[in-house]
């Protein structure tokens, strides 16, 4: 379920009767993840003219949302299919998926995800107790004097052990990378 | 124009939407259709000589319960693919039950001793059948793309199959009332055909006729 559903759902249902200043807000709202989408899959330019013409989509074809089904997965359906006409236009073919609405909606949130996934895989590959340190002082924002403390090293040696750890774990990243460059 | 301009714009004309507006007009649509499919078929292939006596038969009952059952899985098909986001996976599949139950019932009839097969699957009028559907199914196909095409299709081919399923069933429904053949075999094989290639037609031009 996407976060923005009941929201949107709201505002559109109310526009739908004719409530322009909720009308307003939808389209405001729905902006910001059609901007984010298509900037993300079309150069500048074509992404501002791509973010209009689906909001003259939208409200051309409102009649077409039918309430007892979600309205994001409306909005993506819109969506995506003017990404395809601005693909066709310039004889470009790709796959774009299709049930998938957190596409435009809540990608953020998503991505965020999975960089502190990432993030956190990487830390494993440190020994415990420079994966503390680094975790504190990196992540949580503990003081280098904090830190110390906690762990009763002086603070010239948590700086030393930060840095030499997060210097192994960038060689670490560039080794992988090139293993990946050479498959 | 700036993107900000245009939602104050577009929110400024707003006018609200009457609930269901838009499945009227895709009935209406559909009404008018299938009513040229049936001046189509009067006027050029006309009623079966003997309509008073074949209305009460099993074999144009099965032709009337088959096409209507699949006319109406199709039209829920088009009511799906104008809605953006609409699922059209469930009315597919119940798509195969009709289909199922003529085939067995095919089979049923082929197998009853001292069945003819050949006049069972053959007829009279095998070599035309399908082709007739189709050109029954025109007007009504033409109408459905009409309704398509105001609503919302996103999925174009899709949509056209769906369309195309609808017409020639439709067709087939009203060409049932000008063939006089009745045996579940002939039905389930060129009916089938005629509904199948017309949904065929229907894909392929939707691709570029539904395009908004």
């Amino acid at each position: 379920m996407i976060a923005q559903e009941a929201q949107y759902r709201d505002w559109m249902l109310d526009a739908l009767m004719g409530d322009s200043a909720a009308y307003r807000m939808l389209l405001s709202g729905l902006t910001r993840h059609l901007r984010s989408y298509y900037a993300r899959r079309l150069d500048p330019a074509a992404a501002e003219d791509a973010v209009q013409e689906t909001l003259i989509a939208i409200h051309t074809r409102r009649a077409s949302y039918d309430p007892a089904l979600p309205f994001t997965a409306w909005v993506y359906g819109i969506a995506r299919y003017k990404l395809i006409d601005e693909y066709r236009r310039h004889k470009r073919r790709a796959t774009v998926p299709l049930d998938e609405a957190a596409e435009l909606f809540g990608r953020d949130e998503a991505e965020e995800t999975i960089a502190r996934r990432d993030v956190t895989k990487l830390l494993e590959k440190l020994p415990p107790a420079k994966r503390q340190l680094v975790k504190d002082i990196k992540l949580d924002g503990v003081s280098v004097a904090e830190a110390a403390k906690r762990t009763g090293m002086s603070q010239s040696s948590v700086k030393v052990t930060v840095h030499r750890a997060l210097k192994s774990l960038a060689e670490d990243l560039r080794d992988g990378e090139d293993r990946n460059a050479d498959r | 124009m700036r993107t900000d301009d245009l939602i104050a714009d577009l929110s400024d004309r707003l006018e609200p939407v009457r609930y269901g507006a838009l499945t009227r007009m895709l009935v209406l649509a559909v009404v008018v259709g299938v009513i040229g499919s049936t001046v189509l078929m009067l006027s050029a292939l006309g009623l079966r000589h003997d309509f008073a006596r074949a209305i009460v038969s099993f074999g144009m009952w099965t032709k009337l319960i088959y096409t209507f059952a699949i006319a109406a899985l199709g039209f829920w098909l088009v009511q799906r693919a104008g809605r953006p986001g609409a699922d059209m996976a469930r009315p597919a599949r119940i798509l195969l039950l009709p289909v199922l139950v003529m085939a067995l019932l095919a089979l049923a009839q082929l197998t009853t001793p001292g069945a003819d097969m050949r006049d069972l699957v053959l007829g009279h009028s095998s070599r035309v059948c399908a082709l007739l559907v189709i050109l029954t199914a025109l007007p009504t196909l033409a109408a459905t793309f009409w309704a398509l095409k105001r609503m919302a299709p996103t999925r174009l081919t899709l949509a056209g199959v769906g369309a195309g399923l609808f017409a020639g069933a439709a067709g087939a429904f009203v060409y049932s009332f000008h063939c006089t053949e009745g045996s579940a075999p002939f039905i389930g094989i060129w009916y089938s055909l005629g509904i199948a290639l017309t949904a065929a037609v229907g894909g392929f031009l939707g691709r570029n006729l539904l395009r908004w």
